[in-house]
C-alpha cells in the first residue's frame, strides 16, 4: 500500500479527518442557530408588524426604544431579582447536598442523588404546572396551611405580586438544584482522596478543609454552573408562563416572556421590537458570563 | 484494509440508522390521521384528495360539534365530501402557526379553513394580506347575519370569514339562590350595578357564593361593561382610558364589587373556570359559549336562568364577547369547494338549518344567521336552565348588541386594564392607574 496514495502527509491526513468530522456539526450549528442569530439581527432593525415591517429611523430606534418601555424594564428588574437571589441560594444548595452524598460512608447514596436529581427530569411546563396547582387557592398548600393554623384563610399565593416571586424561586431552586449537584458531584470526585488525608494530618478541620481544598479544586466547575445558571435565568421563561402568565399586573413577568408577548403573545407581532429586546439579553448574557469568567479565573 | 472495510460499515450502519429514525418522525408528522382528535396540538396540514377539506379549530365542547355537524350536512349533498377536523387545545395555538408560517413566507402548513377569533382577525388582515383569501364572491346572503358580529370578519368592505357562533352576552344566575334571599330572576333584570352589588352582598352573606367571578389576568369583564354601555376602549384608532369617565366609574364598581365580596377575581382562566364547575358561583356573566362550561354541573340542572346585564344607568345592558369565525387561509387550493361548503352550511344556505341545529344540540352554538335563528330548535326550552327558552332569547339579545369601535390592540388594552384593577385593588387611585394603563397602551401602539 502506498503511503502517498492521496498526496497528503499524515498531518495532512490527521487535519482532514479533523474537518470532516467537524462538518456536520459545524454545519448544522450555521444553519439552525448562526443564520437565525443574523437574521434576527437584521429584523432588530426594522418595525412595524407583518407586511408593514420597514427598516427603523433611526436604525436604532428599537434599542433605544427599550428603555423607555415601562414593562419591558419592569421585566428586567424582576429577571434580575430571581438572579440575585436564586442563584446563589441553589448554588449553595447543590455544593452543599453534593459534600452531602459524596460521603463514602453514607449508606443509600445512590437513591439520594437519584432523588435530588429527579427534579430535573421533569418537564419544564409539567412542573410548574404542578406548582401552580399546589399554590393554588384551593390548592394543597393552602389547605395544609389553613389546617395547621398558620393561615386563617385561603391565601391567594400566586394572585400577590411578593408570594408570586417567591413561589417562582422556589420553584426555580426545586427544579435546577439537583441538576447543579450533579457538576459538584462529578467535580468532587475529581479530587484525589490524598489530598484531603494529607489535609487531616496536617490538622485541617472540615471547615478549612471545604473553603482550602474543595472549593478551589472546584473551581472550575462553579464558574461552569454559575455561567450556565446566569444565562439560564435571564433567558427564564416557563415558570412566568406558566406560573404566573406574568402577573399579577406584570409584576412577575421575565424578559423573555415579555418578548414572546411583543412577538406571539398578544397578536401583536413586533418581531423587529422583540428581536432587539432579544440582543439586549444576549449582550447582558455576554457581560456576566465575563464577569464571573475573570473571577474565577485562579491563574495568576 | 480490513479495519477500514469495518469502520465504513459501521459508519454506514450509523447513517442508515439515521435516516431510518428521520424517516420514522416525519411519518408520524405525516399521518395526522392516526392522531385526529387525540392529540391536542396536532400539526396542522392539506389533503391531496381533491374532495377533502381540512379545516383547524379548538373547543371539543363547542366548535368541534359544530364543524362535525357541517361536515355531515354537506356530505348528504357531496356523498364524496370530507371533512377532516385538526383539533388544537386552544386559540392560541392556530394564531400562532399563522404568525409563524406569515413571518416565514411559507403558508404550506396551514390547512384549509381556520377556525379564529375575532378579536384577533382584523389584525391578523392589516399584518399578513396574504395569508388569507376573501369569501366576497361566495352564495351567501350578508344580511342574513348579525351586524356587530359581522363587523369583525369584514375589513374595509371585504368579506374574509363565515361567522360559526354568537358572543352574544348572558348573565346566568342561580335563581334557587336567588330565591333564597328573597329575589327572583325580574329583580335581577334591568338593574344599575350598585343595585346589583346591594344583591350580591346579600347573596354572599347568605349563601357564600358569589355572585360574579372573572378571569383577573385577561379581564373580559371592563370590556364587556363598556360595550352595554355602548362605548369602546377605542376612539378613531385611538385608545381612550385615562380621560374615560365611563371607564372610571366601571372600574370604581369593579373594586367596589371586590370589597364587598360580590365579585371574586381569579389568576387565570383555569381558575375561573373552576368556580364555576365547583359550584361556588351564584352568576355567571360572559359570552353564550360559557354556557357548556355551566352545564358541566349536572346537579344544578334547573337551578339556572339567563338574563341580560346590569348597567351604569339601569338600562338592560347587551354586549358580545369572544367569539369566532372561519376563514380560509393561503395555502387552500380548493378555494370553491370551501366556500361552497362554507356557504351551504355556515352561511345560511340549504345546509344550514341543519348545521345549526345540529351545531346548538350538540354544542350549544348559536348562530348569528338571523333566517337559522328562526329554527324550531331555537324555541325549545332548555331543561337545565329551568326550562327557560335561552336560545331564542339570546338571539333576541344579540340583535341589541351595539357595533363599537375594535382595535388591533383589543388584547393589549385587555391586558393593561387588568393590570390598572389589580393596581387599583392594591391602592393605587383609579386615575392615576388608568393614567399608567393609558401610557402603557400608548407605548404599545407606536411602531
Amino acid at each position: 500500500m502506498s503511503k502517498q496514495r492521496n498526496g497528503l502527509n499524515i498531518q495532512g491526513k490527521q487535519q482532514r479527518a479533523g474537518w470532516v468530522f467537524l462538518a456536520p456539526a459545524a454545519i448544522m450549528i450555521a444553519i439552525f442557530s448562526f443564520y437565525p442569530i443574523i437574521q434576527a439581527f437584521i429584523t432588530s432593525f426594522t418595525t412595524g408588524t407583518g407586511v408593514n415591517q420597514k427598516v427603523a429611523d433611526p436604525l436604532i430606534y428599537n434599542y433605544t426604544r427599550m428603555f423607555t418601555d415601562k414593562t419591558f424594564l419592569r421585566s428586567v428588574g424582576n429577571t434580575f431579582l430571581y438572579l440575585a437571589i436564586e442563584v446563589p441560594v441553589m448554588l449553595v444548595l447543590a455544593i452543599l447536598l453534593a459534600q452531602l452524598l459524596n460521603n463514602k460512608d453514607l449508606k443509600f447514596r445512590g437513591l439520594f442523588r437519584t432523588m435530588v436529581f429527579l427534579p430535573c427530569a421533569t418537564a419544564l411546563v409539567s412542573y410548574a404546572l404542578i406548582f401552580k396547582s399546589l399554590f393554588a387557592q384551593d390548592g394543597l398548600i393552602n389547605t395544609i396551611f389553613v389546617n395547621l393554623g398558620i393561615l386563617e384563610n385561603n391565601y391567594n399565593f400566586l394572585g400577590n405580586t411578593a408570594s408570586a416571586r417567591v413561589i417562582i424561586i422556589i420553584a426555580l431552586i426545586w427544579r435546577w438544584t439537583g441538576y447543579n449537584m450533579v457538576f459538584y458531584l462529578a467535580g468532587l470526585q475529581n479530587i484525589e482522596y490524598s489530598v484531603y488525608e494529607a489535609a487531616k494530618i496536617d490538622g485541617a478541620n472540615g471547615w478549612k478543609t471545604f473553603w482550602k481544598i474543595t472549593v478551589p479544586l472546584l473551581m472550575p466547575t462553579i464558574v461552569m454552573t454559575v455561567i450556565m445558571s446566569i444565562n439560564g435565568t435571564l433567558q427564564l421563561f416557563d415558570e412566568s408562563m406558566n406560573l404566573t402568565q406574568g402577573g399579577p399586573a406584570f409584576s412577575t413577568i421575565t424578559m423573555s416572556h415579555y418578548i414572546y408577548n411583543v412577538a406571539f403573545g398578544r397578536g401583536v407581532g413586533k418581531f423587529g421590537y422583540a428581536s432587539a429586546m432579544s440582543f439586549f439579553i444576549f449582550i447582558l448574557v455576554a457581560i456576566l458570563s465575563a464577569i464571573s469568567m475573570k473571577v474565577g479565573d485562579t491563574r495568576d | 484494509m480490513k479495519k477500514k472495510l469495518v469502520s465504513l460499515l459501521l459508519v454506514g450502519v450509523l447513517a442508515m440508522s439515521a435516516f431510518i429514525a428521520c424517516g420514522k418522525t416525519d411519518d408520524s408528522a405525516e399521518a395526522p390521521a392516526d392522531a385526529e382528535s387525540e392529540d391536542s396540538a396536532a400539526a396542522m396540514y392539506t389533503s391531496d384528495d381533491e374532495n377533502t377539506l381540512t379545516v383547524a379549530a379548538w373547543d371539543a365542547n363547542f366548535n368541534i360539534p359544530a364543524l362535525k355537524a357541517a361536515g355531515e350536512a354537506f356530505k348528504k349533498e357531496n356523498p364524496d365530501f370530507n371533512l377532516e377536523i385538526i383539533e388544537q387545545s386552544q386559540s392560541e395555538d392556530i394564531e400562532n402557526a399563522v404568525t409563524t408560517a406569515a413571518e416565514a413566507k411559507d403558508y404550506s402548513n396551514l390547512p384549509d379553513i381556520v377556525l379564529f377569533q375575532d378579536h384577533y382577525f382584523q389584525q391578523y388582515v392589516t399584518n399578513y394580506p396574504d395569508a388569507w383569501q376573501d369569501v366576497d364572491d361566495a352564495d351567501i346572503d350578508w344580511s342574513d347575519f348579525g351586524e356587530e358580529k359581522l363587523s369583525f370578519s369584514t375589513i374595509d368592505g371585504t368579506h374574509y370569514g363565515l361567522p360559526v357562533d354568537n358572543g352574544t352576552v348572558i348573565f346566568a344566575y342561580r335563581v334557587d339562590l336567588l330565591d333564597e334571599c328573597g329575589y327572583t330572576l325580574d329583580d335581577v333584570t334591568g338593574i344599575t350595578w350598585d343595585k346589583f352589588i346591594e344583591i350580591g352582598e346579600q347573596v354572599y352573606n347568605k349563601t357564600g357564593k358569589y355572585l360574579l367571578s372573572m378571569d383577573g389576568s385577561g379581564n373580559d369583564l371592563p370590556y364587556m361593561m363598556l360595550q352595554a354601555e355602548g362605548q369602546s376602549q377605542f376612539k378613531d384608532g385611538k385608545a381612550v382610558l385615562a380621560d374615560n369617565d365611563t371607564l372610571v366609574q366601571i372600574l370604581e364598581v369593579i373594586e367596589e364589587m371586590q370589597q364587598k365580596n360580590v365579585l371574586l377575581l381569579e389568576n387565570d382562566w383555569d381558575g375561573y373556570t373552576n368556580d364555576i364547575q365547583k359550584d361556588m358561583v351564584a352568576g355567571v356573566m360572559n359570552g353564550n359559549w360559557i354556557i357548556p362550561t355551566i352545564e358541566q354541573v349536572t346537579e344544578n340542572s334547573g337551578k339556572w336562568e339567563i338574563t341580560s346585564m346590569p348597567t351604569l344607568s339601569g338600562e338592560e345592558g347587551y354586549a358580545s364577547n369572544g367569539g369566532s369565525s372561519l376563514y380560509i387561509t393561503a395555502n387552500c387550493k380548493k378555494t370553491d369547494l370551501a366556500k361552497e361548503f362554507l356557504a351551504y352550511t355556515f352561511g345560511g344556505g340549504e345546509g344550514s338549518i341543519e348545521t345549526y341545529d345540529n351545531a346548538l344540540r350538540d354544542g350549544g352554538v348559536i348562530t348569528t344567521c338571523i333566517s337559522a335563528g328562526q329554527s324550531d330548535v331555537y324555541q325549545e326550552g332548555v331543561a337545565y336552565f329551568n326550562d327557560q327558552a335561552i336560545y331564542a332569547k339570546i338571539v333576541e339579545m344579540g340583535s341589541h348588541v351595539k357595533v363599537v369601535e375594535q382595535s388591533d390592540y383589543h388584547y393589549t388594552v385587555r391586558e393593561n386594564i387588568s393590570a390598572a384593577i389589580t393596581n387599583i385593588h392594591n391602592g393605587t387611585p383609579v386615575a392615576d392607574a388608568l393614567q399608567q394603563a393609558q401610557e402603557e397602551v400608548d407605548f404599545a401602539m407606536e411602531d
